[in-house]
C-alpha cells in the first residue's frame, strides 16, 4: 500500500495525516492544479456534487449513495471547508483522491476556499486547534489558489437508464432517487411517460411545436442548445463574463478577489429578477432567467450546474431548467433540517448526443420534502441531458463515532 | 459551533474595498479588561432548570461578542462573562451575531416606546428570567429615564451571582450604588438611585408565584403603567405555569403591556431538527409546541386580556424594523455569507407584544 493509499485509509476513518504528509500531498496538488484550465473539460458519466462544508460523515454518506471514487466520477463544485467540524479531513480526503485519481476527481472553487472567508468561518481555527500552528492551514489555502474556476461535462446522454428497471427509457428526463437507489419520481419530456410520472400540479397545458420552432409562441428557443454542454460553477455568472471563453482568459491563481470576474463566478446567485441585481451577501451579483438563457443559447449550453445556495430539497431547478443548484450537505451546520442530493449525468452509449425531443411543455412540478424543487416557468420546455438526482440524508448520528461532544448548533436562548 | 478565532483574524471586509461601503466601523476587539468567556457551558447538569440557568451564559457570551464587533453598544455586557482561562473571547457566528443584534434592537425599541409614553409618571418595567441581562443598567444610565421601577426576577443562585458581581465591579456600583438584601429573602435592590429610581432583584423560581402561600413580590407597584418582559424564559415553563405567571400580574396591575420574544415553527425541517438539537442539550421549551406561529402567539396574548397584540418573526423585523443605512452598516461589521441559513434562522424567532390601559400608539404598527 502506498503512502497516499494509507493516508486515504486514515482520512477515510477521519483521522488527520501528519503536517509532514499534507505538505507533501498539498505540494503534488499544485502540480496536478496547475496544468488544469480555468475550465476543466469533464466527460460524463459524471456525478455532480454541490457544498460539502466539512461536514465529513455526510461526505461518506454522499459516497455511498452515489458510488465510492474511482468507481464513480466525480465533480465537486467547491465549499469543501468550514462551517463542519471535520473541514481539515473532508478536504485533504478530496485532495488525495483527486491526486491519486486525477480523472476520476475534479475540484472546482468555491468562495469558502478563500483565506479571508476561513478565517471567518471555521477552517482557520480548525487547523489551528488540529495542528497547534497554521501551517495545515497556510498549505490547503496554497492549493486553494490553484483549483480551477469551472468545469464542463460533455457527452451527457438525454436518456437515463431507469435505476429501478435497468433499462433506458428515453421519455424521462429527470429521475429522483432516494438514497438506497430507488427511483421515487419521474418528469417525463413528452408527459405521455409512464403512471410514475409526476402529473402537472400547476396545470400548465402543453405546447404544440418544437421550440425556437415557431410552431407555438414559446420563447424557449433561447433557453440553450438541447444537445450543448453542461458548465459547473460554484455560484454563477458575472455581467464580465459573456462566454465561457472569457473565464478561460482569467488569471485565477490568486486569493478570490473581493470584486470582478472570478469573484463573481464563485459568488452569485440566481434570482427571479430582470438582469442584474446586488447581491445580499455583498459580493458578487443576482442574475434572473434571460441572463442565464441568453449564456446558455450564446456558449451552446444545455444548463448550468452550481452550487452555494442551500436548498431544503437538495436540488432547485430554474428558469426552465436551464440551470440547477446542487447543494450536498445534509442537515447543514448540523442545523437546517435539509435534505441533501447529487445530480448524475450518464455517458451518452448510442454515440448520437442530445437532440431536441421535447416540445411539449410537461411535468411540472412544485417539488416535495423527497422531489427536490423543479421551478419552471410557462416558458420553453424542459430539456437538456437527461437527470438523476439522489437525494440524500445527514449520516445517521450513531455513524459519527463522535467523542463525547456531540455537534450542537447554536441557537438564541 | 462556537468559533474562537483569535483577535488577529482580520476582518472579512477590511480589503473588500469601495463595494463593501465604509467597513472597520466594527471596534476593536481585545480591549483591555473586556475580553468575554469561553466557556459555553457544556458540563452535564442534573436537572432541566440547571440547565435552563445555563442558556443564561448562552446568551452573555453571544451578546459579547455583538458587543464587540459593533454591532450594539453596551458598556456593561463585559462585566458578565467570565473572562477565558486562555485564549480570546469567543467570537459568534455572523449569523448569530445579526440575530442578537435584531432581537436587542426590537426590544429596546419596544421598550424605549413604552418610557416615552410613560414619561413623567412613575412606570415600572418587570423582567422575568433576567438572569446577566445588562438592560436596567442601561436605561439607569440614561437621563431620560426617570422614575424607573425595575424588577429583575430570576432563580436565586443567578440573583445572588448579580448581587456579587455588582458589589465588586465598580462600573455596576456606580449605577446601583447600594444594593441591599431584604433578610430572610433572596431579595435586594436599590430603591435610591438617581431620577428617583428602584431596582429590584428577586431570587424566586417563577413557579412559586402563582402558589396559595407565596409571599407577594416586594416592592411591586400595581398603580402605575408596567411593561412586562420576557425574553427566552417562559418558553422554558410548561404552557399552564407560564399562562399562570402572566396571570400574576395581570391580575394585579391594569395599565399593564407584555413583550415576549420566543422561539416559532417548531413543525417545518429547520424547527424540528431545532427541537431535536435542543433536545440533545436537555433543553425543552413546552410553549414552542403550543404557540406555533406569530398567529397563536398573538392569540396567547389576546386570551391573557390585552386589548392589543402584535407579534412579527426576526425576519420580518430585521427587513421592515431595521433602516437602509443600519442594514448597511451591520453589513459592514462583518459580512454575512450564510444568507438561506439567515432567513431561515430567523424566521424560527419571534418577538410579540401586547397591550391595555396605556397610551401606547407607537406600539400599535410598530416602531420604525
Amino acid at each position: 500500500m502506498s503512502d497516499l493509499d494509507k493516508a486515504i485509509a486514515q482520512l477515510r476513518a477521519c483521522r488527520p495525516i501528519p503536517e509532514a504528509q499534507v505538505r507533501e500531498v498539498c505540494h503534488k496538488a499544485r502540480e496536478l492544479l496547475i496544468e488544469e484550465a480555468n475550465v476543466v473539460t469533464v466527460t460524463a458519466p459524471v456525478t455532480i456534487c454541490g457544498d460539502i462544508h466539512g461536514q465529513f460523515h455526510d461526505l461518506m454518506e454522499l459516497f455511498r449513495v452515489g458510488g465510492d471514487p474511482p468507481d464513480t466520477n466525480y465533480l465537486f463544485m467547491g465549499d469543501f471547508v468550514d462551517r463542519g467540524f471535520y473541514s481539515l479531513e473532508s478536504f485533504l480526503l478530496l485532495l488525495c483522491l483527486k491526486v491519486r485519481y486525477p480523472d476520476r476527481m475534479t475540484l472546482i472553487r468555491g468562495n469558502h476556499e478563500s483565506r479571508q472567508i476561513t478565517t471567518v468561518y471555521g477552517f482557520y481555527d480548525e487547523c489551528l486547534r488540529k495542528y497547534g500552528s497554521a501551517n495545515v492551514w497556510r498549505y490547503c489555502c496554497d492549493v486553494f489558489d490553484y483549483l480551477a474556476l469551472g468545469a464542463i461535462v460533455l457527452g451527457a446522454s438525454n436518456t437515463l437508464e431507469s435505476a429501478n428497471e435497468a433499462t433506458a427509457r428515453e421519455d424521462v428526463e429527470i429521475e429522483v432517487c432516494n438514497a438506497d437507489g430507488d427511483a421515487i419520481s419521474h418528469f417525463g419530456r413528452r408527459g405521455k411517460a409512464s403512471n410514475s410520472d409526476q402529473g402537472s400540479p400547476n396545470g400548465k397545458t402543453e405546447r404544440i411545436g418544437p421550440p425556437g420552432s415557431g410552431a407555438s409562441g414559446s420563447s424557449g428557443g433561447t433557453v440553450g442548445n438541447p444537445a450543448g454542454a453542461v458548465l459547473c460553477v460554484h455560484g454563477g455568472l458575472s455581467p464580465l463574463i459573456d462566454t465561457v471563453d472569457k473565464i478561460r482568459l482569467l488569471d485565477r491563481k490568486q486569493e478570490v478577489p473581493h470584486e470582478g470576474a472570478m469573484c463573481d463566478l464563485l459568488w452569485s446567485d440566481p434570482d427571479e429578477i430582470d438582469g442584474w441585481g446586488l447581491s445580499p451577501r455583498g459580493a458578487g451579483f443576482l442574475f434572473g432567467a434571460d441572463i442565464v438563457k441568453m449564456f446558455n443559447h450564446r456558449n451552446d449550453l444545455s444548463l448550468i450546474a452550481r452550487a452555494h445556495q442551500l436548498v431544503m430539497e437538495g436540488f432547485k431547478e430554474m428558469f426552465d431548467a436551464s440551470i440547477v443548484t446542487v447543494w450536498s450537505a445534509p442537515n447543514y451546520c448540523y442545523r437546517c433540517g435539509n435534505v441533501a442530493a447529487v445530480l448524475e449525468l450518464s455517458e451518452d452509449s448510442g454515440g448520437q448526443g442530445f437532440f431536441a425531443r421535447s416540445n411539449g411543455d410537461v411535468g411540472r412540478s412544485d417539488g416535495g420534502a423527497n422531489r427536490g424543487v423543479l421551478l419552471d416557468s410557462d416558458e420553453g420546455a424542459r430539456r437538456g441531458p437527461a437527470r438523476r438526482y439522489r437525494v440524500f440524508q445527514a449520516a445517521p448520528q450513531d455513524s459519527r463515532g463522535m467523542p463525547a461532544k456531540k455537534p450542537v448548533a447554536d441557537y438564541f436562548l | 459551533m462556537s468559533g474562537m478565532p483569535a483577535p488577529s483574524i482580520p476582518n472579512l471586509l477590511t480589503l473588500r474595498g469601495s463595494r463593501g461601503g465604509s467597513g472597520a466601523r466594527g471596534r476593536a476587539r481585545g480591549r483591555g479588561g473586556t475580553r468575554s468567556s469561553g466557556t459555553t457551558s457544556t458540563t452535564s447538569m442534573p436537572s432541566h432548570d440547571a440547565t435552563i440557568q445555563s442558556t443564561d451564559t448562552d446568551a452573555a457570551v453571544s451578546r459579547m461578542s455583538a458587543v464587540d464587533l459593533g454591532y450594539l453598544e453596551d458598556q456593561y455586557a463585559q462585566f458578565f462573562v467570565q473572562a477565558p482561562a486562555m485564549g480570546a473571547a469567543v467570537r459568534r457566528l455572523p449569523i448569530i451575531n445579526r440575530g442578537t443584534y435584531t432581537r436587542t434592537t426590537a426590544l429596546d425599541r419596544l421598550i424605549g416606546s413604552f418610557l416615552s409614553a410613560t414619561d413623567g409618571q412613575a412606570r415600572q418595567i418587570v423582567s422575568l428570567g433576567a438572569g446577566t441581562d445588562t438592560r436596567a443598567f442601561r436605561l439607569f444610565n440614561e437621563e431620560s429615564r426617570a422614575k424607573l421601577v425595575y424588577h429583575e426576577l430570576d432563580f436565586p443562585a443567578a440573583t445572588a451571582r448579580k448581587h456579587h458581581l455588582i458589589r465588586s465591579t465598580a462600573a455596576l456600583r456606580a449605577v446601583i450604588q447600594k444594593p441591599e438584601s431584604i433578610d430572610q429573602t433572596h431579595t435586594w435592590r436599590d430603591e435610591g438611585l438617581a431620577n428617583g429610581s428602584q431596582y429590584w432583584c428577586h431570587g424566586i423560581d417563577l413557579r412559586d408565584l402563582s402558589k396559595p402561600d407565596a409571599t407577594p413580590l416586594t416592592g411591586l407597584r400595581t398603580d402605575v403603567p408596567t411593561l412586562l418582559l420576557s425574553e427566552c424564559c417562559l418558553c422554558y415553563l410548561e404552557v399552564t405555569e407560564a399562562s399562570e405567571v402572566i396571570k400574576y400580574f395581570t391580575d394585579r396591575i391594569s395599565r399593564l403591556s407584555f413583550v415576549v420574544y420566543e422561539p416559532v415553527h417548531p413543525d417545518d425541517a429547520f424547527g424540528k431538527q431545532m427541537v431535536s438539537n435542543l433536545a440533545t442539550r436537555r433543553i425543552r421549551m413546552p410553549t414552542l409546541e403550543e404557540y406555533t406561529d406569530t398567529g397563536k402567539q398573538e392569540a396567547r396574548l389576546r386570551d391573557a386580556g390585552f386589548d392589543s397584540v402584535h407579534s412579527l418573526t426576526i425576519e420580518r423585523i430585521w427587513e421592515d424594523w431595521i433602516s437602509p443605512e443600519e442594514k448597511e452598516r451591520v453589513h459592514d461589521l462583518e459580512g454575512l455569507d450564510e444568507v438561506e441559513e439567515w432567513n431561515l434562522l430567523a424566521d424560527h424567532y419571534s418577538v410579540s407584544w401586547g397591550w391595555r390601559g396605556i397610551g401606547l400608539d407607537a406600539w400599535r404598527i410598530g416602531p420604525s
